[in-house]
């Protein structure tokens, strides 16, 4: 038995990375999914057709959304072309994410206001414009925070945006309890996807981190997938940290044999 | 520090199999005029792939940021780039003494998204050679001056075997600048 079989699911940035391996595990779940893409003609597209047909190739049906989040018009036409295809959300997966690498002090005001636009704003013009659907299925959403919200990271402006999600996350859980519309976060560890190509640049020594520390998308997914199903119906307004013990621990000793 | 250890054409070759581990291209499409962005449909995030796997083939450190960046963090905010990132007059006079005046596109009011894709295969290896060009005339461990490379690729002490200790990518753009300043004064 599917848990998630006739569920609709869109995760916005599920190109590559933490977002497409969610793709999958919802698809595996019975999900049909929606994927949604930045930019158009890239890698990024042709990720999101392979991803496409992978879904279609499960049995479920797909449908590929190119749509910047940081435009609200561009959020209004994502939401109206799931309708249209659909004509039903049940969940929505916030997980696209943009930002500069570069301490705070240093973000031109070009910067930041692209900082806020991709990863607040646009997270929230999502929550606005899905709101009609989810209303309608009793739907879940669920955002996808790191541990930048609350641990230093050199050159990880986006950290602070997390942390700011992560408290919209708390907010619209209670304001949108009476539409029976449920809203969690999961946290992520240390990811080996695009932006621990990124980290990796700005901090040398994290390829010292033993390997058992690094968490596989696919241990996040399905945490997801688990907020995602009625399991998880006593639990709103949470980010669950999923980081291997990372953050439990100040020192790390090297791992006996 | 001139230096023929490591040829151009060997930083090209390193160059197509990063291109094509990170964007599974096919090898004989990349020509040194090619655009990753244009005609391979690489995006930023690729080429911090392909940065990555440049940098421990030769043990070097690519630049983080790219020519405008540093302007405007050494000149100002709104030298290079204008409020909606569109590019200055002045940004345009710097692009151009870099990547030659030939570069057609280049003119002010040029949108900042669209200047990834004059990046070539070409520009990217000139980066390299660049940074491989600051090779010290001494090994910083024990003063010797006998670099070898056995492989082509990194360059080591042939006295105590220590690893070529460049200069990086960024201060290299950032050395670079300051020139360009003190002969055109543009800014
Ligand atoms: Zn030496």
């Amino acid at each position: 038995m599917l848990p998630l079989k006739d569920k609709v699911a869109l995760i916005t940035g599920s190109s590559r990375g933490i977002g497409n391996a969610i793709a999958r595990k919802l698809a595996l779940a019975g999900a049909d999914i929606v994927v949604n893409f930045r930019k158009a003609g890239g890698s990024s597209q042709e990720q999101a057709e392979q991803l496409c047909r992978e879904v279609e190739g499960m049995g479920r049906r797909a449908l590929m959304v190119q749509a910047d989040i940081a435009v609200k018009d561009s959020v209004k036409k994502l939401f109206a072309e799931v309708n249209e295809k659909f004509g039903r959300l049940d969940i929505l997966i916030l997980n696209a994410a943009k930002a500069p690498f570069k301490p705070i002090e240093k973000l031109f005001e070009r910067e930041l206001r692209q900082l806020v636009e991709t990863n607040y704003l646009g997270n929230i013009f999502c929550i606005q414009e899905a709101l009609p659907l989810l209303e309608r299925s009793g739907g879940k959403i669920v955002f996808i925070s790191s541990l930048g919200s609350r641990f230093y990271n050199p050159a990880y402006p986006l950290g602070s945006m997390k942390a700011a999600m992560e408290s919209v996350v708390r907010d619209c859980a209670e304001g949108l309890r009476q539409k029976n519309i449920s809203v969690n976060a999961v946290c992520g560890g240390i990811v080996k996807t695009d932006s621990f190509k990124v980290l990796r640049q700005f901090w040398e020594n994290i390829d010292m981190l033993p390997e058992s520390l690094f968490v596989e998308p696919d241990e996040l997914a399905d945490v997801v997938v688990f907020l995602c199903g009625k399991e998880s119906r006593g639990i709103t307004g949470q980010t669950i940290v999923v980081d291997k013990g990372l953050s439990n621990a100040i020192c790390r000793l090297p791992e006996s044999k | 520090m001139g230096q023929n250890l490591v040829t151009e054409e060997k930083v090209f070759g390193e160059l197509k199999k990063a291109v094509v581990e990170t964007l599974r291209a096919d090898e004989n499409k990349i020509k040194p005029e090619t655009s990753l962005i244009k005609d391979l449909g690489a995006e930023s995030l690729d080429f911090l792939d392909i940065n990555y796997r440049l940098e421990q083939a030769f043990g070097i450190k690519m630049a983080r940021h790219f020519v405008l960046e540093h302007i405007e963090e050494m000149y100002g905010e709104g030298t290079a780039l204008d409020e909606n990132g569109q590019l200055t007059d002045k940004a345009v006079a710097v692009l151009k003494i870099r990547f030659g005046e030939n570069v057609a596109e280049l003119k002010p009011g040029m949108d900042m998204d669209e200047i990834p894709a004059l990046v070539t295969a070409q520009s990217m290896v000139s980066g390299v050679m660049d940074i491989l060009d600051s090779l010290p005339e001494k090994c910083t461990k024990c003063g010797a001056s006998s670099w070898k490379s056995e492989d082509g690729v990194k360059v080591k002490c042939g006295s105590c075997g220590e690893a070529a200790e460049y200069s990086n990518g960024d201060d290299l753009i950032k050395a670079w600048l300051t020139k360009v300043q003190e002969e055109k004064k543009l800014f």
